[in-house]
């Protein structure tokens, strides 16, 4: 880069900047930042990737009494200069067509090797907690295991109850509170507002031990229903807000348009206005959806019996059963719970990010 | 009143209590209630069996006088706030928005997505992943690399440095949340102060230190206060993954106030811990505001940036 500098100021000293040399120069500075700020990023982001790509080689090759580290490094040893060749050809080659092709014949060599060197190593076995429930009273004597485990679909249908029903509540309650405080003046809006912000920021996490005692009192302790309440409660202030954003981003003349034309004030606000936040209805929802399926520290607390058990507990409780004696089994009920809420932030993330956008501008 | 008027009247507070009405049940019965009860709680002498005996000060007079645990558990609270703060949940969250916005946008976006991943993964299969990765024998992830790559002994975090663990643990998920509010405020930032910025000759560092930091100047402020009350009465990642342990050496405070209730079924101690914790947060929170100058926040700027 030296040489260039020195041939810029040369040319620029005789009069005739060479534009030519400039221009490269800057490629090249452009060029060395942007590998260098990759390359950060690479390195910062191992240590996120690497656990989840252990977890899923731990489900699908580990077998009772122990784990097959080398498969792990066998497959990245394939995976990373395969990713690596095609970043280097998507940066350098131009036509589209043609990057299509090399990365196709990549990810051909890439799935033949793995599939040659660690294909037969692959098993479903630790999957078997899908069909029968008594797989940690096989794994250990039966007198050792602390308890007797539920059927995985049991957890699985109490996690999806509460998720949805969760989702549902706030994504009703919310929206209705939200539209409120974005159209209507009443007495003490201001309040109510300052009011929600508080609880809002309130750390809900202190308050455990008291939910605890008044789900005792109202006989809602150790139900799904207590937890869904609860849950719905604490997360409501955040999406009220959030809704409150997206509802004030709807301009009032749609509304004032349908009234003309003769829709009371609720059907303008079902028909109308409901329609033009589908895009906030759907990242509430989840949002909403994700933080239930995931919720624990609640869930162990306020449920007891092991029939209404969730997908969260049921994992802390495998894991605690047989984690010292059978990892893969562990890894697969992982897999398998951590799943849903993952296909969702995939499909969902563009709805995701604009529910924080939406939420900063409320 | 004429019959127009009243129902207007009427219709007024039906509208009130069929919009806002559902919500205001639910945050009365299940938020408010549940603060008042702690308080109540914080005077009596709830023990196991949830039975309700005399009000008393004594839970305060323990706490002040007698809990020689709470004074470590107070300074491993700082420790544990301040660092995962200052490194995750504010400066790596930082740097992490500055360089995904700086390379290729599709590129940021992916590696913003990996970062956001333990925070959209369930608690539960994130701390099962930090056991998988600190697991002290040689199956450990960390250990595999340490062995075969530092030819170093094992090592084992989970006993010998639990601090460090749970910093970190919590400190991936919080840079995310910085991460994306940052993010967002420099894509806010008018495109045309980069141009000028760069007319005059400025280089990329004088940039984000010239044009980019001082309109994060808020955002920076916001996410230190709203994350140090998060972080300060969070434990769900401590539980699973340490438990607290070895024996207390991680028990933050609101972990010991759930450890009082839960595990020794102190539960008036542990509504009375609760409640400190609430003054503590709500302590921290406005010296915090006071300290940053949220105030002038609220005040109309002086030059208006369009």
């Amino acid at each position: 880069m030296s040489d260039d500098a020195l041939l810029g100021h040369a040319a620029t000293a005789a009069g005739q900047p060479d534009w030519r040399a400039l221009a490269r120069r800057t490629w090249r500075t452009r060029f060395s930042t942007q590998s260098l700020l990759l390359v950060f990023l690479v390195v910062v982001s191992v240590p996120i990737i690497l656990p989840y790509f252990w977890m899923v080689v731990i489900a699908f090759t580990a077998r009772t009494g122990g784990v097959a580290s080398d498969v792990l490094w066998t497959a990245c040893a394939i995976i990373v200069p395969t990713v690596l060749v095609y970043s280097i050809v998507h940066m350098t080659v131009a036509s589209a067509g043609l990057r299509l092709v090399i990365g196709l014949a990549l990810t051909a060599i890439a799935v033949g090797l793995l599939a040659a060197l660690i294909g037969e190593r692959l098993h479903l076995a630790n999957f078997r907690f899908l069909t029968r429930a008594d797989f940690v009273e096989e794994l250990r004597s039966k007198a050792t295991s602390g308890a007797q485990f539920p059927s995985v679909w049991r957890a699985f249908f109490n996690s999806l109850v509460l998720a949805v029903s969760q989702t549902v509540i706030i994504l009703s309650v919310a929206s209705l509170a939200g539209y409120y405080i974005s159209r209507f003046a009443f007495r003490g809006r201001n309040g109510f507002l300052q009011g929600l912000l508080v609880l809002h920021a309130f750390p809900a996490m202190t308050l455990i031990i008291p939910i605890f005692l008044m789900l005792h009192w109202i006989g809602l302790l150790d139900t799904i229903v207590g937890v869904m309440l609860v849950l719905a409660a604490i997360e409501l202030p955040f999406y009220v807000f959030v809704m409150k954003g997206f509802f004030d981003g709807v301009p009032w003349d749609i509304e004032m348009s349908a009234m003309t034309d003769g829709a009371t004030r609720r059907q303008a606000f079902l028909l109308v206005v409901l329609p033009q936040v589908r895009v906030g209805l759907i990242a509430v929802a989840v949002f909403a959806f994700i933080r239930a399926w995931e919720e624990y520290i609640f869930v162990r607390t306020f449920l007891i019996e092991n029939t209404n058990w969730v997908m969260s507990l049921y994992l802390f409780w495998v894991a605690d059963d047989v984690m010292g004696v059978d990892y893969g089994i562990v890894a697969a009920v992982a897999v398998f719970y951590v799943l849903p809420s993952l296909l969702l932030y995939v499909f969902c993330q563009k709805y995701l990010t604009q529910m924080t956008i939406g939420g900063i501008k409320g | 009143m004429p019959d127009f008027a009243r129902a207007q009247v009427r219709r007024q507070w039906t509208n009130f209590g069929l919009f806002l009405g559902p919500a205001l049940v639910l945050l009365l019965v299940f938020f408010v209630a549940p603060v008042i009860i702690d308080v109540v709680l914080a005077f009596t002498d709830m023990g196991r069996t949830l039975a309700l005996g005399k009000f008393t000060l004594e839970n305060f007079e323990r706490m002040f006088t007698r809990d020689t645990r709470l004074l470590g558990a107070l300074g491993i609270t700082f420790i544990f706030v301040v660092a995962t703060l200052s490194v995750f949940n504010v400066t790596f969250a930082l740097l992490l928005a500055l360089v995904t916005t700086a390379v290729p946008r599709r590129l940021g976006a992916f590696f913003r997505a990996v970062w956001l991943l333990p925070r959209m993964s369930p608690s539960v299969v994130y701390a099962l992943l930090w056991l998988w990765v600190i697991d002290p024998n040689e199956r450990g992830l960390l250990n595999q690399i340490v062995i075969h790559v530092f030819d170093m002994p094992p090592i084992d975090l989970r006993n010998n440095h639990p601090l460090l663990v749970i910093i970190l643990a919590n400190g991936f998920i919080g840079a995310s949340l910085g991460m994306l509010i940052f993010t967002s405020a420099i894509r806010s930032i008018p495109e045309h102060l980069f141009h000028a910025a760069r007319v005059d000759g400025a280089g990329p560092l004088s940039i984000v230190r010239h044009v980019t930091l001082p309109a994060l100047r808020w955002p920076i402020s916001y996410m230190t206060i709203h994350q140090s009350l998060s972080l300060l009465v969070s434990f769900e990642y401590i539980l699973l993954i340490t438990g607290g342990g070895p024996f207390y050496d991680t028990t933050v405070f609101s972990l010991y106030a759930y450890r009082r209730a839960f595990e020794t079924g102190e539960y008036a101690y542990g509504a009375a811990l609760s409640l400190i914790l609430v003054v503590i947060g709500v302590i921290a929170a406005l010296a915090l505001w006071r300290l940053m100058d949220m105030r002038r926040l609220l005040q109309p700027p002086r030059i208006e940036v369009h």
